[in-house]
Protein backbone atom coordinates (compact mmCIF):
# COMPACT_ATOMS: atom_id res chain seq x y z
CA UNK A 1 0.00 0.00 0.00
CA UNK A 2 1.42 3.40 -0.94
CA UNK A 3 2.37 5.79 1.84
CA UNK A 4 0.04 8.58 2.99
CA UNK A 5 1.04 11.96 1.54
CA UNK A 6 0.85 13.67 4.93
CA UNK A 7 3.41 11.35 6.49
CA UNK A 8 5.53 11.71 3.37
CA UNK A 9 5.48 15.53 3.59
CA UNK A 10 6.51 15.33 7.23
CA UNK A 11 9.34 12.95 6.35
CA UNK A 12 10.46 15.06 3.40
CA UNK A 13 10.53 18.15 5.63
CA UNK A 14 12.86 16.30 7.97
CA UNK A 15 15.12 15.16 5.10
CA UNK A 16 15.26 18.34 3.05
CA UNK A 17 13.63 21.21 4.92
CA UNK A 18 14.24 23.86 2.28
CA UNK A 19 13.81 21.86 -0.93
CA UNK A 20 10.82 22.55 -3.17
CA UNK A 21 8.97 19.76 -4.95
CA UNK A 22 10.84 20.71 -8.14
CA UNK A 23 14.21 20.48 -6.34
CA UNK A 24 13.37 17.11 -4.90
CA UNK A 25 12.21 15.85 -8.28
CA UNK A 26 15.38 17.04 -9.98
CA UNK A 27 17.66 15.56 -7.34
CA UNK A 28 15.92 12.19 -7.16
CA UNK A 29 15.14 11.68 -10.84
CA UNK A 30 11.44 11.17 -10.08
CA UNK A 31 9.39 13.01 -12.70
CA UNK A 32 7.98 16.21 -11.26
CA UNK A 33 4.52 15.47 -12.62
CA UNK A 34 4.61 11.98 -11.12
CA UNK A 35 5.58 13.32 -7.73
CA UNK A 36 2.96 16.09 -7.86
CA UNK A 37 0.29 13.59 -8.85
CA UNK A 38 1.19 11.23 -6.03
CA UNK A 39 0.98 14.13 -3.57
CA UNK A 40 -2.40 15.27 -4.91
CA UNK A 41 -3.81 11.74 -4.75
CA UNK A 42 -2.52 11.43 -1.20
CA UNK A 43 -0.65 8.21 -1.97
CA UNK A 44 3.10 8.24 -2.43
CA UNK A 45 4.78 5.19 -3.93
CA UNK A 46 7.51 3.46 -1.94
CA UNK A 47 9.79 3.76 -4.98
CA UNK A 48 9.52 7.55 -4.69
CA UNK A 49 10.74 7.47 -1.10
CA UNK A 50 13.58 5.14 -2.13
CA UNK A 51 14.68 7.45 -4.96
CA UNK A 52 14.55 10.57 -2.78
CA UNK A 53 16.40 8.99 0.12
CA UNK A 54 19.15 7.86 -2.27
CA UNK A 55 19.40 11.41 -3.63
CA UNK A 56 19.94 12.72 -0.09
CA UNK A 57 22.41 9.98 0.85
CA UNK A 58 20.08 8.22 3.23
CA UNK A 59 19.56 4.49 3.47
CA UNK A 60 16.27 3.77 1.64
CA UNK A 61 15.40 0.90 3.94
CA UNK A 62 15.79 3.10 6.99
CA UNK A 63 13.79 5.81 5.21
CA UNK A 64 10.91 3.40 4.58
CA UNK A 65 11.22 2.36 8.22
CA UNK A 66 10.20 5.85 9.31
CA UNK A 67 6.72 5.22 7.88
CA UNK A 68 4.16 3.50 10.04
CA UNK A 69 3.39 0.49 7.77
CA UNK A 70 7.11 -0.30 7.62
CA UNK A 71 8.08 0.66 11.18
CA UNK A 72 9.94 -2.62 11.75
CA UNK A 73 12.28 -1.97 8.82
CA UNK A 74 14.06 0.50 11.12
CA UNK A 75 15.09 -2.28 13.50
CA UNK A 76 18.59 -3.79 13.17
CA UNK A 77 18.53 -6.07 10.12
CA UNK A 78 18.45 -9.87 10.33
CA UNK A 79 21.17 -11.28 8.05
CA UNK A 80 19.92 -13.15 4.99
CA UNK A 81 19.88 -16.95 5.03
CA UNK A 82 22.05 -18.97 2.65
CA UNK A 83 18.97 -20.02 0.69
CA UNK A 84 17.92 -16.42 0.26
CA UNK A 85 21.37 -15.42 -0.93
CA UNK A 86 21.50 -18.23 -3.46
CA UNK A 87 17.97 -17.46 -4.64
CA UNK A 88 19.17 -14.04 -5.75
CA UNK A 89 21.84 -15.45 -8.07
CA UNK A 90 20.72 -15.47 -11.70
CA UNK A 91 20.33 -18.87 -13.37
CA UNK A 92 22.98 -17.95 -15.93
CA UNK A 93 25.44 -17.21 -13.11
CA UNK A 94 24.70 -20.60 -11.53
CA UNK A 95 25.46 -22.24 -14.86
CA UNK A 96 28.66 -20.24 -15.21
CA UNK A 97 29.68 -21.49 -11.79
CA UNK A 98 29.03 -25.10 -12.81
CA UNK A 99 31.07 -24.70 -15.97
CA UNK A 100 33.90 -23.03 -14.07
CA UNK A 101 33.94 -25.86 -11.54
CA UNK A 102 34.04 -28.59 -14.17
CA UNK A 103 36.86 -27.03 -16.22
CA UNK A 104 39.79 -29.48 -16.22
CA UNK A 105 42.09 -27.07 -14.42
CA UNK A 106 39.49 -25.92 -11.95
CA UNK A 107 40.84 -25.68 -8.44
CA UNK A 108 44.39 -25.02 -9.60
CA UNK A 109 43.80 -21.34 -9.17
CA UNK A 110 44.60 -18.85 -11.89
CA UNK A 111 47.11 -21.24 -13.47
CA UNK A 112 49.03 -19.93 -16.40
CA UNK A 113 46.96 -16.88 -17.13
CA UNK A 114 46.50 -17.89 -20.76
CA UNK A 115 42.97 -19.20 -20.20
CA UNK A 116 41.21 -15.87 -19.95
CA UNK A 117 37.48 -16.11 -19.60
CA UNK A 118 37.37 -19.37 -17.69
CA UNK A 119 37.36 -17.58 -14.36
CA UNK A 120 33.73 -17.18 -13.30
CA UNK A 121 32.54 -13.66 -14.00
CA UNK A 122 31.19 -11.67 -11.08
CA UNK A 123 27.58 -12.27 -10.14
CA UNK A 124 25.00 -9.95 -11.67
CA UNK A 125 23.25 -7.77 -9.10
CA UNK A 126 19.75 -8.77 -8.00
CA UNK A 127 17.04 -8.83 -9.11
CA UNK A 128 17.22 -11.44 -11.88
CA UNK A 129 14.43 -12.67 -14.17
CA UNK A 130 12.84 -14.98 -11.58
CA UNK A 131 14.08 -13.29 -8.40
CA UNK A 132 10.75 -12.94 -6.68
CA UNK A 133 9.56 -16.49 -7.15
CA UNK A 134 12.94 -17.99 -6.28
CA UNK A 135 13.12 -15.90 -3.12
CA UNK A 136 9.66 -16.93 -1.92
CA UNK A 137 10.42 -20.57 -2.76
CA UNK A 138 13.67 -20.27 -0.79
CA UNK A 139 11.91 -19.19 2.41
CA UNK A 140 8.64 -21.09 1.97
CA UNK A 141 7.94 -23.74 4.60
CA UNK A 142 4.85 -24.89 2.71
CA UNK A 143 2.37 -22.65 4.51
CA UNK A 144 3.97 -19.29 3.79
CA UNK A 145 1.65 -18.25 0.97
CA UNK A 146 -1.42 -18.92 3.10
CA UNK A 147 -0.01 -16.92 6.00
CA UNK A 148 0.84 -13.95 3.76
CA UNK A 149 -2.58 -14.06 2.21
CA UNK A 150 -4.25 -14.22 5.61
CA UNK A 151 -2.12 -11.38 6.99
CA UNK A 152 -2.58 -9.02 4.04
CA UNK A 153 -6.01 -9.99 2.70
CA UNK A 154 -4.52 -10.46 -0.78
CA UNK A 155 -6.10 -13.45 -2.51
CA UNK A 156 -3.66 -16.37 -2.98
CA UNK A 157 -4.13 -16.37 -6.77
CA UNK A 158 -3.27 -12.66 -6.97
CA UNK A 159 -0.19 -13.25 -4.85
CA UNK A 160 0.85 -16.14 -7.10
CA UNK A 161 0.25 -14.02 -10.18
CA UNK A 162 2.69 -11.42 -8.87
CA UNK A 163 5.32 -14.08 -8.19
CA UNK A 164 4.94 -15.51 -11.68
CA UNK A 165 5.24 -12.04 -13.22
CA UNK A 166 8.39 -11.42 -11.12
CA UNK A 167 6.70 -8.50 -9.39
CA UNK A 168 6.07 -8.02 -5.70
CA UNK A 169 4.45 -4.96 -4.14
CA UNK A 170 6.70 -3.59 -1.34
CA UNK A 171 3.96 -4.09 1.21
CA UNK A 172 3.62 -7.75 0.19
CA UNK A 173 7.40 -8.21 0.13
CA UNK A 174 7.70 -7.05 3.73
CA UNK A 175 4.61 -9.02 4.77
CA UNK A 176 6.20 -12.13 3.24
CA UNK A 177 9.42 -11.52 5.19
CA UNK A 178 7.45 -11.08 8.39
CA UNK A 179 5.46 -14.26 7.80
CA UNK A 180 8.64 -16.23 7.10
CA UNK A 181 10.62 -14.67 9.94
CA UNK A 182 13.53 -13.66 7.71
CA UNK A 183 15.27 -10.33 7.17
CA UNK A 184 12.60 -7.74 6.42
CA UNK A 185 14.40 -6.05 3.54
CA UNK A 186 15.14 -9.27 1.62
CA UNK A 187 11.87 -9.15 -0.26
CA UNK A 188 12.59 -5.58 -1.29
CA UNK A 189 15.90 -6.78 -2.75
CA UNK A 190 14.17 -9.57 -4.67
CA UNK A 191 11.55 -7.12 -5.92
CA UNK A 192 14.33 -4.80 -7.09
CA UNK A 193 13.26 -1.86 -4.92
CA UNK A 194 16.54 -1.66 -2.97
CA UNK A 195 20.03 -3.05 -3.58
CA UNK A 196 21.56 -5.83 -1.52
CA UNK A 197 23.98 -3.35 0.06
CA UNK A 198 21.11 -1.08 1.08
CA UNK A 199 19.37 -4.06 2.67
CA UNK A 200 22.47 -4.67 4.76
CA UNK A 201 23.63 -7.82 2.99
CA UNK A 202 27.40 -8.18 3.40
CA UNK A 203 29.29 -7.62 0.14
CA UNK A 204 30.14 -10.89 -1.60
CA UNK A 205 27.67 -12.72 0.64
CA UNK A 206 26.03 -14.24 -2.42
CA UNK A 207 29.37 -15.29 -3.90
CA UNK A 208 30.33 -16.85 -0.57
CA UNK A 209 27.01 -18.71 -0.40
CA UNK A 210 27.56 -19.96 -3.93
CA UNK A 211 31.11 -21.08 -3.16
CA UNK A 212 29.81 -22.89 -0.10
CA UNK A 213 27.50 -25.09 -2.15
CA UNK A 214 28.67 -28.58 -3.03
CA UNK A 215 28.74 -29.57 -6.68
CA UNK A 216 25.68 -31.72 -6.08
CA UNK A 217 23.69 -28.94 -4.46
CA UNK A 218 24.65 -26.47 -7.14
CA UNK A 219 23.84 -28.81 -10.00
CA UNK A 220 20.51 -29.83 -8.49
CA UNK A 221 19.54 -26.18 -7.95
CA UNK A 222 20.54 -25.19 -11.47
CA UNK A 223 18.57 -28.17 -12.75
CA UNK A 224 15.47 -27.03 -10.90
CA UNK A 225 15.87 -23.54 -12.26
CA UNK A 226 16.31 -24.82 -15.82
CA UNK A 227 13.29 -27.04 -15.52
CA UNK A 228 11.11 -24.15 -14.35
CA UNK A 229 12.54 -21.93 -17.06
CA UNK A 230 11.89 -24.57 -19.71
CA UNK A 231 8.29 -24.90 -18.57
CA UNK A 232 7.75 -21.15 -18.70
CA UNK A 233 9.35 -20.88 -22.13
CA UNK A 234 7.29 -23.75 -23.49
CA UNK A 235 4.12 -22.13 -22.21
CA UNK A 236 5.15 -18.85 -23.83
CA UNK A 237 5.90 -20.56 -27.11
CA UNK A 238 2.57 -22.34 -27.02
CA UNK A 239 0.73 -19.06 -26.49
CA UNK A 240 2.75 -17.47 -29.25
CA UNK A 241 1.88 -20.29 -31.63
CA UNK A 242 -1.77 -19.98 -30.74
CA UNK A 243 -1.69 -16.25 -31.41
CA UNK A 244 -0.02 -16.82 -34.74
CA UNK A 245 -2.64 -19.39 -35.75
CA UNK A 246 -5.31 -16.82 -35.06
CA UNK A 247 -3.58 -14.24 -37.21
CA UNK A 248 -2.88 -16.69 -39.97
CA UNK A 249 -6.52 -17.70 -40.21
CA UNK A 250 -8.34 -14.55 -39.25
CA UNK A 251 -5.80 -11.80 -39.87
CA UNK B 1 -34.42 3.08 -32.82
CA UNK B 2 -34.51 -0.28 -34.59
CA UNK B 3 -33.78 1.44 -37.88
CA UNK B 4 -30.66 3.03 -36.40
CA UNK B 5 -29.44 -0.33 -35.14
CA UNK B 6 -30.11 -1.93 -38.53
CA UNK B 7 -28.26 0.70 -40.51
CA UNK B 8 -25.40 0.84 -38.00
CA UNK B 9 -24.95 -2.89 -38.34
CA UNK B 10 -25.10 -2.62 -42.11
CA UNK B 11 -22.48 0.14 -42.17
CA UNK B 12 -20.20 -1.70 -39.71
CA UNK B 13 -20.46 -4.90 -41.70
CA UNK B 14 -19.98 -3.09 -45.02
CA UNK B 15 -16.92 -1.27 -43.67
CA UNK B 16 -15.48 -4.55 -42.37
CA UNK B 17 -16.01 -6.10 -45.81
CA UNK B 18 -14.31 -3.19 -47.57
CA UNK B 19 -11.38 -3.34 -45.15
CA UNK B 20 -10.80 -6.92 -46.29
CA UNK B 21 -10.26 -5.90 -49.92
CA UNK B 22 -6.48 -5.43 -49.58
CA UNK B 23 -6.21 -8.94 -48.15
CA UNK B 24 -8.49 -10.23 -50.89
CA UNK B 25 -6.10 -8.84 -53.49
CA UNK B 26 -3.18 -10.38 -51.57
CA UNK B 27 -5.07 -13.70 -51.54
CA UNK B 28 -4.92 -13.86 -47.77
CA UNK B 29 -7.85 -15.49 -45.99
CA UNK B 30 -10.20 -14.68 -48.80
CA UNK B 31 -13.07 -16.70 -47.32
CA UNK B 32 -13.45 -14.04 -44.64
CA UNK B 33 -14.11 -11.44 -47.30
CA UNK B 34 -16.73 -13.60 -48.95
CA UNK B 35 -18.39 -14.42 -45.64
CA UNK B 36 -18.53 -10.76 -44.67
CA UNK B 37 -19.83 -9.79 -48.10
CA UNK B 38 -22.61 -12.38 -47.71
CA UNK B 39 -23.32 -11.10 -44.21
CA UNK B 40 -23.59 -7.52 -45.47
CA UNK B 41 -25.93 -8.67 -48.19
CA UNK B 42 -28.01 -10.52 -45.61
CA UNK B 43 -28.30 -7.45 -43.41
CA UNK B 44 -29.28 -5.37 -46.43
CA UNK B 45 -32.01 -7.90 -47.29
CA UNK B 46 -33.32 -7.88 -43.75
CA UNK B 47 -34.13 -4.17 -43.96
CA UNK B 48 -37.59 -3.29 -45.30
CA UNK B 49 -36.76 -1.01 -48.23
CA UNK B 50 -33.97 -3.04 -49.86
CA UNK B 51 -35.93 -6.23 -49.28
CA UNK B 52 -38.96 -4.99 -51.16
CA UNK B 53 -36.80 -3.75 -54.03
CA UNK B 54 -34.90 -7.03 -54.39
CA UNK B 55 -37.97 -9.18 -53.97
CA UNK B 56 -39.74 -7.21 -56.70
CA UNK B 57 -36.93 -8.26 -59.04
CA UNK B 58 -37.32 -11.91 -57.96
CA UNK B 59 -41.04 -12.01 -58.73
CA UNK B 60 -42.58 -10.58 -55.58
CA UNK B 61 -43.21 -13.98 -54.01
CA UNK B 62 -40.78 -13.59 -51.12
CA UNK B 63 -38.12 -15.73 -52.77
CA UNK B 64 -35.76 -13.07 -51.48
CA UNK B 65 -36.53 -14.28 -47.95
CA UNK B 66 -35.54 -17.84 -48.78
CA UNK B 67 -32.42 -16.48 -50.45
CA UNK B 68 -31.69 -14.43 -47.34
CA UNK B 69 -31.83 -17.56 -45.17
CA UNK B 70 -29.33 -19.43 -47.32
CA UNK B 71 -27.04 -16.42 -47.52
CA UNK B 72 -27.01 -16.36 -43.72
CA UNK B 73 -26.28 -20.10 -43.59
CA UNK B 74 -23.36 -19.69 -45.98
CA UNK B 75 -21.91 -16.65 -44.23
CA UNK B 76 -22.14 -18.20 -40.76
CA UNK B 77 -20.69 -21.49 -41.99
CA UNK B 78 -17.54 -19.95 -43.47
CA UNK B 79 -17.09 -17.40 -40.72
CA UNK B 80 -17.52 -19.85 -37.85
CA UNK B 81 -15.28 -22.39 -39.53
CA UNK B 82 -12.50 -19.78 -39.91
CA UNK B 83 -12.92 -18.71 -36.30
CA UNK B 84 -12.77 -22.30 -35.05
CA UNK B 85 -9.65 -22.99 -37.13
CA UNK B 86 -8.04 -19.75 -35.98
CA UNK B 87 -8.61 -20.45 -32.31
CA UNK B 88 -7.43 -24.03 -32.72
CA UNK B 89 -10.77 -25.46 -31.61
CA UNK B 90 -10.67 -28.89 -33.27
CA UNK B 91 -13.94 -29.99 -31.68
CA UNK B 92 -15.66 -26.91 -33.05
CA UNK B 93 -14.26 -27.60 -36.53
CA UNK B 94 -15.47 -31.17 -36.31
CA UNK B 95 -18.96 -30.09 -35.23
CA UNK B 96 -19.27 -27.62 -38.09
CA UNK B 97 -17.61 -29.47 -40.96
CA UNK B 98 -18.06 -33.05 -39.81
CA UNK B 99 -20.97 -35.37 -40.44
CA UNK B 100 -23.13 -33.89 -37.66
CA UNK B 101 -22.75 -30.42 -39.04
CA UNK B 102 -23.56 -31.46 -42.59
CA UNK B 103 -26.54 -33.47 -41.40
CA UNK B 104 -27.84 -30.48 -39.43
CA UNK B 105 -27.38 -28.22 -42.44
CA UNK B 106 -29.14 -30.70 -44.75
CA UNK B 107 -32.14 -31.36 -42.53
CA UNK B 108 -32.65 -27.73 -41.61
CA UNK B 109 -32.37 -26.64 -45.24
CA UNK B 110 -34.91 -29.27 -46.26
CA UNK B 111 -37.36 -28.12 -43.59
CA UNK B 112 -36.83 -24.54 -44.68
CA UNK B 113 -37.57 -25.26 -48.33
CA UNK B 114 -40.57 -27.50 -47.59
CA UNK B 115 -42.15 -24.87 -45.34
CA UNK B 116 -41.55 -22.24 -47.96
CA UNK B 117 -43.12 -24.31 -50.70
CA UNK B 118 -46.18 -25.16 -48.60
CA UNK B 119 -46.75 -21.48 -47.82
CA UNK B 120 -48.83 -19.13 -49.92
CA UNK B 121 -46.00 -16.65 -50.30
CA UNK B 122 -47.41 -14.15 -52.77
CA UNK B 123 -47.07 -10.51 -51.77
CA UNK B 124 -43.67 -9.16 -50.83
CA UNK B 125 -43.30 -8.62 -47.09
CA UNK B 126 -40.10 -8.29 -45.09
CA UNK B 127 -40.04 -10.84 -42.28
CA UNK B 128 -43.07 -12.50 -43.93
CA UNK B 129 -45.35 -10.56 -41.59
CA UNK B 130 -48.16 -10.18 -44.11
CA UNK B 131 -47.76 -13.77 -45.28
CA UNK B 132 -48.27 -15.04 -41.74
CA UNK B 133 -51.33 -12.86 -41.35
CA UNK B 134 -53.12 -14.53 -44.28
CA UNK B 135 -54.46 -17.61 -42.51
CA UNK B 136 -53.93 -20.05 -39.68
CA UNK B 137 -51.92 -22.53 -41.71
CA UNK B 138 -49.60 -19.88 -43.11
CA UNK B 139 -49.00 -18.46 -39.64
CA UNK B 140 -47.94 -21.89 -38.40
CA UNK B 141 -45.69 -22.50 -41.41
CA UNK B 142 -44.02 -19.11 -41.03
CA UNK B 143 -43.33 -19.99 -37.41
CA UNK B 144 -41.63 -23.28 -38.40
CA UNK B 145 -39.87 -21.63 -41.27
CA UNK B 146 -38.46 -18.95 -38.97
CA UNK B 147 -37.40 -21.52 -36.40
CA UNK B 148 -35.56 -23.53 -39.06
CA UNK B 149 -33.87 -20.38 -40.30
CA UNK B 150 -32.58 -19.65 -36.80
CA UNK B 151 -31.71 -23.24 -35.96
CA UNK B 152 -28.60 -23.63 -38.13
CA UNK B 153 -26.88 -20.39 -37.03
CA UNK B 154 -27.70 -21.36 -33.45
CA UNK B 155 -26.15 -24.80 -33.93
CA UNK B 156 -22.96 -23.35 -35.42
CA UNK B 157 -22.64 -20.73 -32.70
CA UNK B 158 -23.05 -23.32 -29.96
CA UNK B 159 -20.33 -25.34 -31.69
CA UNK B 160 -17.76 -22.53 -31.48
CA UNK B 161 -18.85 -21.13 -28.10
CA UNK B 162 -16.73 -23.43 -25.88
CA UNK B 163 -13.62 -22.56 -27.89
CA UNK B 164 -14.29 -18.84 -27.46
CA UNK B 165 -14.86 -19.18 -23.72
CA UNK B 166 -11.56 -21.06 -23.45
CA UNK B 167 -9.76 -18.36 -25.44
CA UNK B 168 -10.98 -15.65 -23.07
CA UNK B 169 -9.23 -17.35 -20.18
CA UNK B 170 -6.04 -18.07 -22.14
CA UNK B 171 -3.01 -15.83 -21.71
CA UNK B 172 -3.42 -14.38 -25.22
CA UNK B 173 -2.79 -10.71 -26.03
CA UNK B 174 -5.47 -8.51 -24.50
CA UNK B 175 -6.99 -7.49 -27.84
CA UNK B 176 -7.41 -11.11 -28.90
CA UNK B 177 -9.10 -11.98 -25.62
CA UNK B 178 -11.40 -9.02 -26.05
CA UNK B 179 -12.35 -10.17 -29.52
CA UNK B 180 -12.87 -13.70 -28.23
CA UNK B 181 -15.21 -12.22 -25.61
CA UNK B 182 -17.16 -10.32 -28.29
CA UNK B 183 -17.39 -13.45 -30.44
CA UNK B 184 -18.60 -15.37 -27.40
CA UNK B 185 -21.33 -12.79 -26.73
CA UNK B 186 -22.39 -13.10 -30.35
CA UNK B 187 -22.40 -16.89 -30.14
CA UNK B 188 -24.61 -16.73 -27.06
CA UNK B 189 -26.99 -14.16 -28.53
CA UNK B 190 -27.74 -16.08 -31.73
CA UNK B 191 -28.93 -19.30 -30.02
CA UNK B 192 -31.07 -17.07 -27.78
CA UNK B 193 -32.97 -16.16 -30.95
CA UNK B 194 -34.47 -19.66 -30.83
CA UNK B 195 -36.53 -18.42 -27.89
CA UNK B 196 -38.10 -15.64 -29.96
CA UNK B 197 -41.50 -17.34 -30.28
CA UNK B 198 -41.76 -17.11 -26.48
CA UNK B 199 -41.13 -13.36 -26.46
CA UNK B 200 -44.40 -11.49 -25.82
CA UNK B 201 -45.47 -9.36 -28.83
CA UNK B 202 -45.07 -6.16 -26.84
CA UNK B 203 -41.35 -6.79 -26.54
CA UNK B 204 -40.83 -7.34 -30.26
CA UNK B 205 -37.94 -4.89 -30.30
CA UNK B 206 -35.96 -7.44 -28.26
CA UNK B 207 -35.75 -9.68 -31.34
CA UNK B 208 -34.09 -6.99 -33.37
CA UNK B 209 -31.80 -5.96 -30.55
CA UNK B 210 -30.55 -9.51 -30.00
CA UNK B 211 -30.10 -10.20 -33.72
CA UNK B 212 -28.23 -7.07 -34.65
CA UNK B 213 -26.19 -6.95 -31.45
CA UNK B 214 -25.01 -10.46 -32.22
CA UNK B 215 -23.92 -9.48 -35.72
CA UNK B 216 -22.24 -6.32 -34.43
CA UNK B 217 -20.35 -8.38 -31.85
CA UNK B 218 -19.10 -10.73 -34.56
CA UNK B 219 -18.03 -7.94 -36.91
CA UNK B 220 -16.32 -5.85 -34.23
CA UNK B 221 -14.71 -8.94 -32.72
CA UNK B 222 -13.20 -9.89 -36.08
CA UNK B 223 -12.10 -6.31 -36.73
CA UNK B 224 -10.25 -6.31 -33.40
CA UNK B 225 -8.27 -9.35 -34.50
CA UNK B 226 -7.12 -7.47 -37.61
CA UNK B 227 -6.16 -4.48 -35.49
CA UNK B 228 -4.13 -6.74 -33.21
CA UNK B 229 -2.56 -8.55 -36.13
CA UNK B 230 -1.65 -5.31 -37.92
CA UNK B 231 -0.07 -3.98 -34.74
CA UNK B 232 1.90 -7.14 -34.08
CA UNK B 233 2.93 -7.24 -37.74
CA UNK B 234 4.56 -3.87 -37.38
CA UNK B 235 6.29 -4.90 -34.18
CA UNK B 236 7.50 -8.42 -34.93
CA UNK B 237 7.96 -8.46 -38.69
CA UNK B 238 9.80 -5.34 -39.73
CA UNK B 239 11.28 -7.25 -42.68
CA UNK B 240 7.92 -8.16 -44.15
CA UNK B 241 6.78 -4.57 -43.70
CA UNK B 242 9.84 -3.22 -45.48
CA UNK B 243 9.36 -5.45 -48.46
CA UNK B 244 5.96 -3.96 -49.21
Amino acid sequence: MPLPAKAFQRWLHGVAPDASVADVARASGVKRTTLAQQLVRGKVAEATVVAISRAFNMNPVAALGSFEPYWDLGKPPIPPTLQELVSQIATADLLHAIIARTEPDAGTGNGTGTDKGTAPPGLGPPPHATSVKNWVDAIDDGELRHRVSAATGVAPQNYSAQLTANRLAPELAVATSRAAGVGLASGLVAAGLVTEAEAGWPPDARQAALDGMTDGELTALAGERLQALGKALRRQEHDQRQTETIWENLG
Amino acid sequence: MIEILQWTTLIASGAATLSRIPNLVRRKNRSIFYALALLTLAILLSIDGPYLAVDALLGGANVANLLLRFIIFGAIFFLALRIAVGFGDSRGIQLIRGRTGMLALGIISAVLVVCFVLMDTSGSSAGLVDVAAKNQQNALLVEYYGAAGRAYPAYVCLAILPGMLRAIRNPLPALLRMSAALLAVGSIAIPLSLLFPLVPPGLGFLRFTVNYTAILCFVVGLALIWVASARAGRKHRPLAAKRR
